[in-house]
């Protein structure tokens, strides 16, 4: 724990979240609604397997090259908010699904 | 042992804190010698429970039924149940809004009721409970948000309607039902049918009986310095599914289909009582009750009398249902009257604008005993589903300790203060766990045994 304390700025994968303007999204939706918007970040150190350590191990010598590997877990959403829906600068009603994350996990 | 002890103390501290923190149902009524109305479900109970009182509403009930119902009340037998039904509990019950079986409550209420009507009637007496609590917190959060007493510069500005859509946005419970009911009145079906109106109106009542009205009033009648604030204000309910209509129906017409329903005659009845102008009084509403008001008018909304605001200019607020009195023939005048409730209504006017402008007039409480009863926002608590996530949201989970502290050897003499069980939250701010932790959710500041609870946690915490 003392560890991971010392360590600034790594914390453990999980949900963030930030108080955004639709606009600000570069959705293309011009509405001056503000929503929540929840993201994944942190680290995912705690859960390598030991099949990243092998696959690092054949990346460096080679034995896979040609293919895009990821030898490292990614802090990603596991589940979406359903839907959000907000009004434009039009008066018009626009409903997204899946812009937030609401679950989050190192896969 | 010492650790234990000071656990039990915090325990009990909390007990009380939490006791002070929700009055009990039972404490006010009992001082003031105020009962308040059993509900229509329970008075259908009591009366089950009884031959001659169940005979009577059985034999009441058929007599309505008929196709006639005139004729079949100048029947003897059946003017005998209804003067017997008149002693019953039944005869006084009431329906609170939103309550569990509320329609089956109305079925009741109505039951005997149209029985004691002669035909149509202007106003009904609403068969809701009366709102007992002002809840003028309502109304001090809104000059909150209205920022009254600020810069004028800065809240000329501002959108109100905006800063109530954000709100609702940054609440979970309030987003998710927002969105819903957007989803449903914005889909369209065909190039004719322009949605699921049916749907469109249950979205929208789940909306505003299950999201605390500090949300949806704020949405509903935030106050307006231009067009585009009150256009928002407007588009609030989605007017183009669930206002308009292809024709304007006459405004008699659409009451007479209002009333073959229960649940909307019964949202009529509790408009007329609550926002019906009175001149004795200083704000021209019914015992200058802003609040009552604007409940009873939120809550036909999602019905065949749903009003909206007529137009988007921002200061002159006109609301009405979707209907005119063109075709009124000789009923020209009531007609009028009835539209003008709704369009010409100094007392709702009156609510709506000073919610807005966070301003409620200050009254000294008529019958301090109506002040006693739980205000209906601790009322609706349990059936609101966003209680749940709200609890899980903080990261805690409940878990019962009563068992492992028996384990760890505690002497009898303690036994009285451990056969009661106790919960323990624990919180997840360890790292390394992949809950959130919300530093604030949004504006749920009316949860306070929240708060006691983990107070002796933390606390034991750093006893640790």
């Amino acid at each position: 724990r003392r560890r991971a304390r010392a360590r600034s700025g790594s914390q453990p994968c999980g949900l963030r979240e930030l108080e955004v303007r639709v606009s600000e999204l570069g959705l293309g939706y011009a509405s001056d609604e503000t929503v929540l918007f929840r993201y994944c970040a942190g680290a995912c150190e705690a859960s390598e397997r030991v099949y990243d350590l092998g696959l690092r191990r054949l990346r460096q010598r080679r034995r896979v090259r040609r293919e895009q590997v990821r030898a490292q877990p990614c802090c990603r959403p596991t589940a979406y908010e359903d839907e959000v829906s907000f009004m434009d600068v039009h008066s018009r009603y626009h409903t997204v699904h899946e812009l937030s994350a609401s679950e989050c996990a190192c896969v | 042992m010492i650790l234990a002890n000071a656990f039990c103390l915090l325990f009990f501290l909390d007990e009380t804190l939490r006791s002070l923190a929700s009055p009990s149902s039972l404490q006010g009524p009992e001082l003031h010698g105020w009962r308040p109305p059993v509900d229509c479900v329970r008075a259908n109970e009591l009366c089950a429970a009884e031959s001659n009182c169940s005979s009577r509403y059985r034999t009441l009930r058929q007599c309505l039924a008929g196709r006639d119902r005139n004729t079949m009340l100048a029947n003897k037998e059946c003017q005998a149940a209804l003067e017997v039904l008149q002693e019953s509990p039944l005869y006084d019950c009431r329906c609170k809004r939103g309550m569990k079986k509320e329609l089956q409550c109305l079925q009741i209420y109505w039951s005997i009721h149209l029985g004691l009507t002669e035909g149509e009637e202007f106003y009904e007496a609403s068969p809701y409970e009366p709102v007992t609590s002002r809840l003028s917190d309502i109304f001090r959060l809104a000059s909150i948000f209205s920022g009254t007493g600020a810069d004028p510069s800065v809240s000329a500005k501002s959108n109100h309607c905006l800063d109530a859509a954000k709100a609702c946005n940054l609440n979970d419970n309030c987003k998710k039902l927002r969105s819903s009911y957007i989803s449903i009145c914005n889909r369209e079906i065909s190039s004719t049918e322009r949605c699921n109106r049916r749907k469109c109106h249950k979205a929208l009542r789940q909306f505003f009986d299950r999201v605390p009205s500090e949300y949806t009033y704020r949405m509903l009648f935030c106050s307006c310095q231009d067009q585009a604030c009150a256009e928002r204000r407007r588009q609030t309910i989605l007017p183009s599914c669930s206002y308009e209509d292809k024709e304007k129906p006459n405004c008699l017409e659409l009451r007479t289909l209002c009333r073959t329903d229960h649940l909307c005659r019964s949202r009529l009845a509790d408009f007329h009582t609550n926002c019906r102008a009175s001149y004795r009084t200083l704000t021209t509403c019914p015992a200058d009750n802003y609040q009552a008001c604007l409940g009873s008018y939120a809550g036909m909304i999602g019905f065949d009398m749903t009003p909206n605001y007529v137009d988007s200019s921002p200061t002159s607020i006109v609301v009405s249902p979707w209907c005119s009195c063109r075709g009124s023939g000789n009923m020209e005048e009531e007609c009028e009257k009835f539209l003008r409730d709704f369009t010409e209504n100094p007392c709702l006017r009156n609510a709506i604008q000073a919610f807005g402008n966070g301003t409620d007039v200050n009254v000294s409480p008529k019958s301090p005993s109506f002040q006693a009863t739980q205000p209906p926002r601790v009322e609706k608590t349990p059936s609101l589903p966003d209680d749940l996530s709200d609890s899980t949201s903080l990261g805690t989970s409940v878990i019962t300790t009563c068992t492992s502290v028996q384990e760890q050897g505690l002497k009898t003499n303690n036994s009285k203060e451990l056969s009661m069980c106790f919960t323990e939250l624990t919180t997840n701010i360890i790292p390394g766990s992949k809950k959130v932790i919300k530093p604030n959710s949004g504006l749920n500041r009316a949860r306070p045994t929240a708060a006691f609870t983990v107070l002796p946690v933390l606390m034991l915490r750093l006893a640790l």
